[in-house]
Parts: C-alpha cells; structure tokens; sequence
C-alpha cells in the first residue's frame, strides 16, 4: 500500500462553480475527501443592520437583494413578519396576488436551480439554456406587474403595490400552457440520463437524522424524507385554502434533491392554476385600504413587541424576526435565511466522495450567496 | 410513510426502476435537443406559450417592449408650456429613499427669504440608486417618477451623479412612456402645480432649459395640450418681494433677518433658507449638496447621512445600543436648534 499524504486544497473564493463568493476548504487524500470547511462572509452587506437603521418601508427593497432569484418570496417574508407585528389585515385579492407571485417565483427558481446543478456536473449550457428560457417568460410576467424583473419590490404591508395590469392574465395563461410541455422535456430530456444518474445516485446524502439536527428546510430536508413545508406546518396567506401535496424524497441524495424541485414545479403549477380560477371571484383590493396610502407605510409604528414571519421560499423556510419598541424602525431585524442553513452540512454531505462531487453537491444544496452572507 | 396534511399529502417521489443503462436515457435526451436545434431554425417564439423555437432577442437592433410599470432611474417632470417643475421640495422621497441618494433644497425668495414651495437645486446619485421606485410612490405632487432608459454605461463616474438639469422631462416625456400610469396621476397633479406656480415668482421652479426662454413660453399656455395649466402661467414674472417695494434698504435687511430668524425656529421640513442652495451650476454639483441635506439629517437620524458621505466625513456606522437612548438625545439635539 503505497503511503500517500493529506492535502489542503482551496476552491474559491473567486470560482466558477462555486455560485457566487464562496470558499470551501477542503483536506483530501488522493481525490477522495477527508474533511470539508466551507468559509463564508465574502458578500456581507449588512443587511441585518440595515433594516435596524431604516423604516419598515425602506427595509422592503433591501430583501430583494438577500436571494436575487426570488426576491417576490423575500418580499412575502417581510411582509408577512410586520403585518403580523402591526396587526394588518391583507384582503383576500391581496393575498391571493401574493400566492400567485411566490409560486412563479418558486417555478422560475427550480427551472434554474436544478439547471445548474446540471450545469455543474458538465452539461454545459443546454440544460440550463432551457431553464432559463422558462424563467425569462416568468421575469416578463414580474416586470409587467411590478416594474422590474429580478428586483420587484412589489409587496407592501397589507397587500400589493398596484394591482395586475390588464395584459398581465392573457399572458398568464399562454405561459400555463407552455408550462407543462417544459416539465415533461425538462424530465424527458434530464431523468433518466446515465450520466446523471451516475454523478447522483448515492452521492451527497444526507440522513433524515442529520438533515433535522442541522435544521435544513425547503427541497434538501424533503429529499431527506421528511415532510415538512411551511405552507402546511403553519399555513400563511390563503395557503390552506389551496390543494397540493409535498413530495418527499426516500434516499437523500443528490438525484432525490433533483426530483423533488421537478415534482414541486409541478405542485406550484397546480397552485398557480388554482388562483387563476378563483383570482376573479375574490373579495377586496389589491391592498387593505388602511394601509393603500404610502404614507402610512412609511410611517408605520407598530406596537411594542417582536414577531416572526416565516414563509416557504423555493430554498427553504425564510423568517424575519422582528422586534418594535414602537418606533419607525425596528429594534432588531433578524433574518433567518435558508440557504444559509442548508449550506452547514455540506461538509457531512462531501465526506468521502471525490472532489468532483463536491461541485455537484454544492450545486443540489441551491444556494444564493445573497442570502447565505446577508 | 406519508403523511396526511388538511388539503393534500405527502408522497414518495418515484425514482425509477433499476435498469440496464444501454444509454437509452440519454437517447430521449438527445432527442430533445434535436427537436430544439431544428426548432431554432424555424420561427420565432410568439407567445409565452411556445417552447420551441429562436427565443433569443437580437439586443441592440432589436428591442423588447417595456412594459409601462417599468422603473430604472427617478426623473423629475415639468410643465411643457411653461417649465415649471411638478416638485416643490417637500423632502418626502429624500426621507423614504432607502440608500439615500436624494438630495435638495428648497428654492426661497431672494427678497424675503422665505421658503417657496419650488425645488432650487436637486440631486440624485445615479450610481447608487437602486431603482426601488419608493420616491415615485411617496411623491405627493407626482413631480418624481421612474424612466424607461436603460442605456446609461458611462466611463465618466462623476456624471453619475445627476442634477436637476440632467433630471427634468417633460411631461409629454412620461406621457409618452407610461400613459396609463400618467392618466392615473393627470388631474390631481396638475391641479397642486397650478396652486403651486401661484406661489412661485421669477424664474423659480422654472426647469434650467427654460429660463432664458420665459418669454416665448408664456404664449404656449394657450395650446390646447396645455389646457389644464393655463393663465398663471401666462405671467410668470410677478413682481418680486413686492412687500419691501416702498421700504428702505436697512428696513428690508432688519426684515429679512427677522424672517430669516423665525424660518430658523419652525420645524425641519420647512426650516431655515439655505444660502448655498442657490448654486445652480451643473458642474459644482457636488457642492451644493453638502450643504443641503444637514437640515433632514436629524429627522432621518442615520448614522450615514449624505453629509457623511458627500462631505468626506468618514461615516461612523457604530451604532448605539441602546436606540431609545438614541432617539431621546436626537429629539433634544433637535429642540435645542429650534431655540
């Protein structure tokens, strides 16, 4: 047996594959890996601090810079957070706009993530040209009814910024019947691919004991096997007036993580057709009237006390904690950001495979930089 | 092992059976793509409801449509006919701006010294602006709103900083790119202009293009686009200070120095004229700003007020704890100034 001697390699900061600045420190013996380090902070922004200095308000824009892909969802975190601080009521159209949002963000997210996972393993470029189609159609729909593609600021505390344009719904539609084609190439094209299933099968798994101590959320956790999603545990917005099921995975592994955000891109099209049928008949504005005038946004004050939001992001369970002294801005203003947490075991995830894998690991967690520095 | 949730459930994702991989997965793969390669000659995407065919968008010879909610950067409007500016320097959209960026000052009479509701200078740092679009909703005089230009690359970093002359549109401008927004907006907006140019005299709140150009501007009120801000317009040089027109010149000062001691005493929204915000040179843009925003600086109570920024005052961003703390020593700063 020939003696061979521990090597500590670094992948990153500055690495294409890495998803943004991000080190990963990592000690290997050969190509196989014996220990993992990931070392984050590169793209701190203060973002925490920040929302302690600023209005309520002025916090809205900056969650839209934590996970850039699906700033909607982060929009709905916050909102969610102070509305159940000040006590706001949402109106029913409001809340079923929200829904709308969160759940294209979430289709426009998975088409992406799992691209490029694909993206990593060296499908270079084909796979990912046809998630991002999807998402570019889904990016038109949010430009369309909140001015800007990626950085939407569309919420605001009790509602929506302005209701959905007249040419918004036409558009709706023409994309829900391209949709389901999209999913079946999408699977057609990637599922039962042999190299795929080589690179996935067995790597990267991570126990259903493990991925709970480490308070993983979102898509990971369910392909550890457990069944938990937010917009069941703790229904928000009108969630529980809504059908779908939570897929969940049964091995752990980097291929349960990939048919797991292709079932749940699926479940958000079942949710998104459900609000197009009833969106018409809801009762209310798109925001409580209360609040309709920004001027009370601004100037909210909620009550002395904290609170937390949490909702379902297409990377896990988003939460704001907030805590008021009754004053414009909150005392303190904790974000609790899913990539972030899914990110800690990746170490346990990478031990023992090769050093190749940890790329395509990193790539099934989905992360957004963003949101794991703040 | 699923489980049972109010409306749906849980269940296991299928992950296939066990097989010989003779690469007949990556047969059906294949033929996706190919589909897609001979799509991409054939015609272009139309609808969002096609999959297949060329998606990509020729950039700079072809463009896509904006819709009309688009924002990129805050421009500030004025009146066609007459030039005068929609903003009255309220400090509402300074106050909201979450990376504070907008900076102005309130226009006062040269004579009197008292505030005008006009804006005298006002600028906004493109650079660091993050198309939020908060100041065009806060805006309660519609004079703020988001333009549809995109193309802004430059390699001179200073001309980021935009002022009131790189600012101003008019309002056919915005008509043009947000017709349905402007018809929202319309009625109310050019009614509070109307109330406003009442209070105006000379040349301001008059957009810097027009100033040299009253005159041939007067009679434009009459077109009928402009029917909605009309004989007020008509004669814009009302006489100035017309209250110290029979007074001494040491009279006037004694006046002026009164106003100018009570404007010191209201609070900060309307508070004392500053004498630097009569600058209006485009090139020096950078200085009448630091002059400017002290005046809001402790009503927004941040740590990093353009005056950190601007002035190259290091920003202390070591925050207090405890904020009540904080908060009572800025509302006793402020009452201090006030006497």
């Amino acid at each position: 047996m020939l003696k061979t001697q521990e090597l500590q390699i670094n992948i990153g900061p500055q690495h294409p594959s890495t998803h943004g600045v991000f080190r990963l420190i990592v000690t290997v013996d050969g190509e196989t890996i014996i220990d993992l380090k990931p070392v984050f902070g590169y793209l701190h922004r203060n973002h925490e601090q920040l929302g302690e200095v600023s209005t309520y308000i002025q916090s809205m824009p900056f969650t839209d810079r934590l996970d850039y892909f699906n700033s909607m969802a982060n929009n709905f975190g916050l909102s969610i957070a102070v509305e159940k601080l000040a006590g706001i009521e949402v109106p029913q159209r409001a809340n079923y706009i929200r829904v709308l949002m969160a759940e294209l963000t979430r289709i426009l997210n998975h088409a992406t993530a799992v691209a490029f996972m694909i993206n990593d393993m060296g499908a270079w470029q084909t796979p990912l040209a046809y998630g991002m189609r999807e998402r570019e159609k889904i990016l038109d729909l949010f430009e369309m009814a909140s001015g800007a593609r990626m950085m939407c600021n569309y919420f605001r505390f009790g509602g929506v910024v302005r209701d959905l344009p007249p040419e918004f719904m036409p558009q709706l539609h023409d994309l829900m019947r391209g949709l389901p084609t999209f999913f079946d190439e999408f699977e057609r094209l990637l599922r039962e691919n042999e190299i795929l299933m080589l690179r996935s099968e067995g790597v990267g798994i991570l126990p259903k004991e493990l991925a709970a101590s480490y308070s993983v959320t979102g898509p990971v956790l369910r392909a550890s096997g457990i069944a938990y999603d937010v917009r069941k545990a703790e229904p928000y917005s009108v969630y529980d007036e809504l059908d779908f099921d939570v897929p969940i995975g049964s091995v752990g592994d980097v291929y349960d993580r990939f048919l797991i955000r292709i079932e749940e891109m699926r479940q958000s099209y079942k949710i998104v057709q459900q609000v197009i049928e009833r969106l018409p008949d809801t009762t209310g504005g798109h925001i409580n009237p209360s609040m309709a005038n920004i001027g009370k946004q601004k100037a909210l004050r909620p009550p002395a006390g904290d609170a937390y939001g949490r909702v379902e992001t297409p990377k896990g369970e988003l939460g704001f904690y907030l805590v008021s002294d009754g004053s414009t801005r909150p005392y303190r203003y904790k974000v609790r950001a899913p990539s972030f947490i899914n990110l800690t075991p990746l170490g346990d995830m990478c031990r023992g495979h090769k050093v190749a894998d940890v790329v395509v690991i990193l790539g099934s967690i989905d992360i957004v930089m963003g949101e794991v520095d703040r | 092992m699923t489980v049972e949730f109010a409306r749906g459930k849980s269940y296991v994702v299928d992950r296939g059976k066990p097989k010989t991989r003779a690469g007949q997965g990556m047969l059906g793969g294949l033929d996706v793509v190919i589909r897609h390669f001979f799509g991409a000659f054939g015609k272009k995407i139309e609808t969002q409801a096609d999959t297949t065919g060329v998606f990509t968008v020729q950039y700079p010879e072809e463009r896509l449509e904006l819709p009309q909610a688009f924002r990129n950067f805050p421009i500030l409007l004025y009146d066609d006919a007459t030039g005068h500016e929609l903003c009255t320097s309220c400090f509402q959209c300074e106050r909201i701006c979450p990376p504070q960026v907008i900076h102005m000052s309130q226009a006062t009479d040269p004579a009197t010294g008292k505030a005008i509701p006009a804006v005298s200078e006002f600028i906004i740092e493109y650079d660091a602006c993050m198309s939020c679009g908060l100041c065009a909703e806060v805006c309660p005089f519609d004079a703020i709103k988001m333009d549809h230009e995109f193309e802004l690359a430059t390699s001179d970093h200073p001309s980021m900083t935009v002022d009131k002359a790189g600012l101003n549109r008019p309002i056919s401008y915005y008509q043009a790119i947000a017709p349905r927004f402007w018809e929202e907006a319309k009625d109310s907006a050019l009614k509070k202009l109307q109330g406003n140019m009442k209070r105006r005299s000379g040349n301001i709140g008059i957009t810097p293009s027009f100033i040299g150009k009253a005159k041939q501007a007067a009679p434009a009120a009459a077109k009928p686009a402009s029917a909605a801000t009309p004989a007020a317009a008509a004669k814009p040089a009302t006489p100035v200070a017309a209250v110290g027109k029979n007074m001494s010149e040491e009279k006037l000062a004694r006046l002026a120095a009164i106003r100018a001691a009570n404007a010191g005493g209201a609070p900060a929204a309307v508070a004392a004229p500053v004498a630097a915000s009569e600058v209006d040179d485009g090139a020096e843009a950078a200085a009448p700003v630091s002059a400017a925003p002290t005046r809001t600086a402790p009503s927004t109570g941040l740590p990093f007020s353009a005056d950190n920024i601007l002035g190259g005052v290091p920003a202390n961003t070591a925050m207090v704890e405890d904020k009540v703390e904080r908060l009572k020593s800025i509302r006793s700063g402020n009452l201090a100034k006030g006497e």
